[in-house]
């Protein structure tokens, strides 16, 4: 099956965007029950989940003060956010546009009402009034989407290209998750230890991980737990390790894969070595630092070898 | 009968769907009655599921306004039109008469230029047009067959007649719409088409394919045809994936492309270099090979002319067929069915009058009032004027063009276009419009069953383009019916 690279390029953006919304209303979502959770005076505030996206600079130039409704704005419904919930379902949507000759046509039409939903619903869904309901059909119209795909799509390089742009950018913001529980969230002096467990167990929330950790590690959430456990349960859809696995398992048959699996062999090496028992905060997030860091190497790497129209 | 369908008068036009004396025509008897018993929520309710369709489907069509490139939702009517299989297959057959013979006017241009050498045409009408490509001068494509997708444009006069308006044989657009349109039908109207046994149009597709397929320079089970865009912001576009998809064939754009030093045509795919046998483009001759034609052309491929002509690849439409789709041109398509087929024109053109002859010039000169006069060139940058609603200043200023410049204009008498009942404000109202089949060239010649109708919105309007405000509608051709 013949697959051009402008098209597989599409695809895996597409996966990427619409990976990058459901993942952000989820922690969108999570957050939201978490601050009501929190006493007052002991909540987090909301500047941590620009930090995790690592979009203060756009932030910054859109709006000045880091309170509720600015930043959720910024998420949900920011046009000059190019990673805000709406912008990733229109950037999805027009990758599905440009590549509807090679998905199935149901593909196309959720996507676009979807998109359509969005259009209509992002802007008032700021307050916390219809956050709720938007968020979940977000996430929910997203795995509608993928489970479609799933079951639709032929297991050749259309499905291969998606697959790696989903994975990929799931581990990137699985990590990111992880960095708001570590720290980067609660300063030293803010530290009360009541409210770490609620943090973790949304963390975990987030996640759709809560039922599987109950059930494999027991019900107390407990900070090294958690992190071992979304870190490297290859059992588990959303963590780091099984998505690393299904990377590896999608690029075996493409051609010209060596570049690729050396740089992804890099990443689940340095996965395995990782302790977090023994590990303070501030090595937590260095290690998730660099571990993005060649994630993006992997995105760029897989750019160059199968997306780039330059070479002949 | 509801109340919207009162007041209709089909006045001095001939209505596809109703008599002059306000009755359903027989054809249409069966799906006018049932509409008429509809009441008027549920006709509101029918479109409004039509409209919901189209955004869902995502049919749509581009146009740039405003510095933004808008993707609009496609225009539709509920009520279809219809159209007897009888009425239908002599169209059908004029279309495949007429369409053969542009095809050998094409080759015969570009190879021995017979027709000119005959003294059928006078030679420069034809080379000193802009559509005309030196390029293409000796090459002798498969089967003689060069335009192979054709959209010809009818049109209905006051006494139901068809004639035809024109030949779009560069890259005619439509067909897409012509098939989501019966898929909308279906839909929203599906009681219509109990008791009626309607043409299918959804095999359009593998028609298509077939007829590209044979064009193929390898002999393969399956070639590789490609459909050639120039992207996304193209008002085509949908139609261009639309197709690509019917024919599992890859939708590509020119940086997908390259010509190697072996003189062949290749595609950029994730697994490598694959050669391609069959493009279907989309793109203007001006902008295919920037090494052929346009240098600044970016949408193109260089070096594809090269493939093209060494006959390692097949270009559909052939570069060059334009030479046929040309206003001068059009007026001596009656002679060329003679001359090449030896047969009489089975369907009508609309009597031309060409301004360069002296016998024309004078009574297109004295009956400016009655015709509608064109530019012969495109880039004339007068515009047409339209007789009948022209000024006694601009008919003063097109007399002075003609008399100054005989060579570039060109004359036909106005032509009532055909009504049909057209659901606008909740009212059913009728409208002007016309009608594109589309014609096959291959290995064999095949005609769409009806094709896509375009309708003018607004009253008494004959402008039918969807990018000015132009609607469509679903075209029926039914056998008789019970």
């Amino acid at each position: 099956m013949r697959m051009l690279s402008r098209v597989a390029d599409r695809l895996y953006w597409m996966a990427r965007y619409l990976e990058r919304a459901e993942d952000t209303a989820r922690l969108t979502q999570s957050y939201t029950h978490l601050i009501m959770d929190i006493p007052e005076g002991a909540e987090p505030g909301w500047e941590i989940l620009v930090q995790i996206l690592d979009a203060q600079p756009t932030f910054g130039a859109r709006a000045r003060a880091y309170n509720e409704q600015n930043v959720l704005r910024f998420l949900i419904a920011d046009e000059e956010n190019f990673s805000s919930i709406s912008q990733c379902i229109r950037a999805a949507r027009e990758n599905v546009r440009t590549t509807r000759d090679v998905l199935p046509d149901e593909v196309w039409e959720h996507v676009n009402e979807l998109h359509l939903y969005s259009q209509e619903w992002a802007e008032k869904s700021v307050g916390r009034r219809n956050r709720h309901r938007f968020l979940e059909q977000v996430i929910g119209r997203c795995q509608m989407i993928n489970g479609l795909m799933m079951s639709t799509l032929c297991r050749d390089h259309a499905y291969r290209f998606i697959k790696l742009g989903a994975l990929l950018e799931r581990a990137d913001m699985t990590t990111r998750v992880i960095d708001v529980g570590a720290g980067a969230l609660l300063g030293d002096e803010r530290h009360h230890s009541s409210v770490d467990p609620l943090i973790w167990a949304s963390v975990l929330q987030s996640l759709s991980a809560m039922g599987t950790y109950r059930r494999t590690i027991g019900p107390l959430v407990e900070v090294n737990e958690v992190v071992d456990f979304v870190f490297r349960e290859e059992a588990l859809p959303r963590s780091v390790k099984f998505c690393l696995n299904g990377i590896r398992k999608e690029l075996l048959p493409l051609k010209h894969n060596r570049e690729a699996l050396k740089v992804l062999d890099r990443s689940r090496r340095s996965l395995s070595r990782f302790h977090p028992e023994s590990s303070t905060r501030e090595e937590l997030h260095a290690f998730i630092d660099a571990f993005q860091a060649n994630l993006i190497t992997l995105g760029s790497v897989i750019d160059e070898t199968w997306f780039s129209l330059d070479k002949t | 009968m509801n109340k919207s369908w009162k007041s209709y008068d089909t006045g001095a036009f001939f209505d596809e769907l109703i008599t002059p004396a306000g009755r359903p025509r027989v054809v249409a008897r069966r799906a006018v009655n049932l509409l008429q018993s509809l009441a008027e929520e549920d006709m509101v309710a029918r479109r409004e599921a039509a409209e919901l369709a189209i955004r869902e489907m995502g049919i749509s069509f581009t146009i740039y306004s405003e510095g933004k490139n808008i993707d609009r939702a496609w225009p539709f009517d509920i009520i279809p039109r219809v159209i007897t299989s009888r009425d239908w297959s002599k169209v059908s057959r004029g279309l495949v008469q007429r369409t053969r013979a542009l095809n050998c006017f094409i080759d015969d241009i570009y190879n021995k230029q017979k027709i000119l050498s005959d003294g059928i045409m006078p030679a420069d009408i034809v080379l000193e047009s802009g559509n005309y490509k030196p390029q293409c001068a000796g090459i002798s494509p498969r089967y003689g067959a060069w335009a192979h997708i054709c959209g010809s444009d009818l049109v209905r006069d006051k006494d139901g007649k068809f004639y035809v308006l024109e030949d779009n044989l560069r890259v005619p657009s439509g067909v897409s719409y012509m098939l989501e349109n019966r898929e909308i039908t279906k839909r929203v109207l599906p009681e219509l088409f109990e008791n009626y046994s309607i043409q299918p149009v959804d095999d359009y597709p593998s028609k298509l394919y077939s007829t590209l397929a044979s064009l193929s320079p390898r002999e393969r089970r399956r070639p590789c045809i490609v459909v050639l865009t120039p992207g996304i912001y193209n008002s085509a576009y949908f139609e261009h994936a639309f197709l690509a998809q019917g024919m599992g064939a890859e939708l590509v754009e020119g940086s997908d492309l390259f010509v190697d030093e072996d003189d062949c045509l290749y595609m950029r795919t994730v697994d490598g270099p694959e050669r391609v046998d069959v493009v279907y483009r989309r793109i203007d001759d001006d902008f295919l090979d920037p090494e052929a034609f346009r240098e600044d052309s970016a949408l193109g491929v260089p070096g594809i002319m090269r493939a093209w002509k060494e006959g390692n690849v097949a270009i559909a439409n052939a570069p060059g067929s334009g030479v046929a789709d040309d206003k001068v041109v059009y007026a001596f398509v009656p002679d060329m069915i003679r001359y090449y087929l030896k047969e009489e024109p089975a369907l009508a053109s609309v009597k031309t009058y060409l301004c360069m002859h002296e016998e024309d010039r004078d009574y297109v000169l004295a009956n400016l009032d009655k015709l509608v006069v064109k530019p012969a060139n495109e880039s004339g940058g007068y515009g047409l004027m339209v007789g009948p609603h022209a000024t006694k200043a601009q008919r003063a200023k097109f007399a002075k063009l003609i008399e100054a410049n005989p060579r570039n204009y060109i004359a036909q008498p106005t032509l009532s276009l055909s009504t049909a009942p057209t659901y606008i404000d909740n009212t059913v109202a009728p409208r002007h419009l016309d009608l594109r089949p589309f014609i096959l060239s291959g290995k064999d010649t095949w005609v769409t069953p009806g094709g896509l109708t375009r309708v003018a919105l607004v009253k008494g309007s004959l402008v039918v383009n969807s990018s000015q405000g132009g609607g469509s509608k679903d075209t029926w051709i039914v056998e008789r019916s019970r």
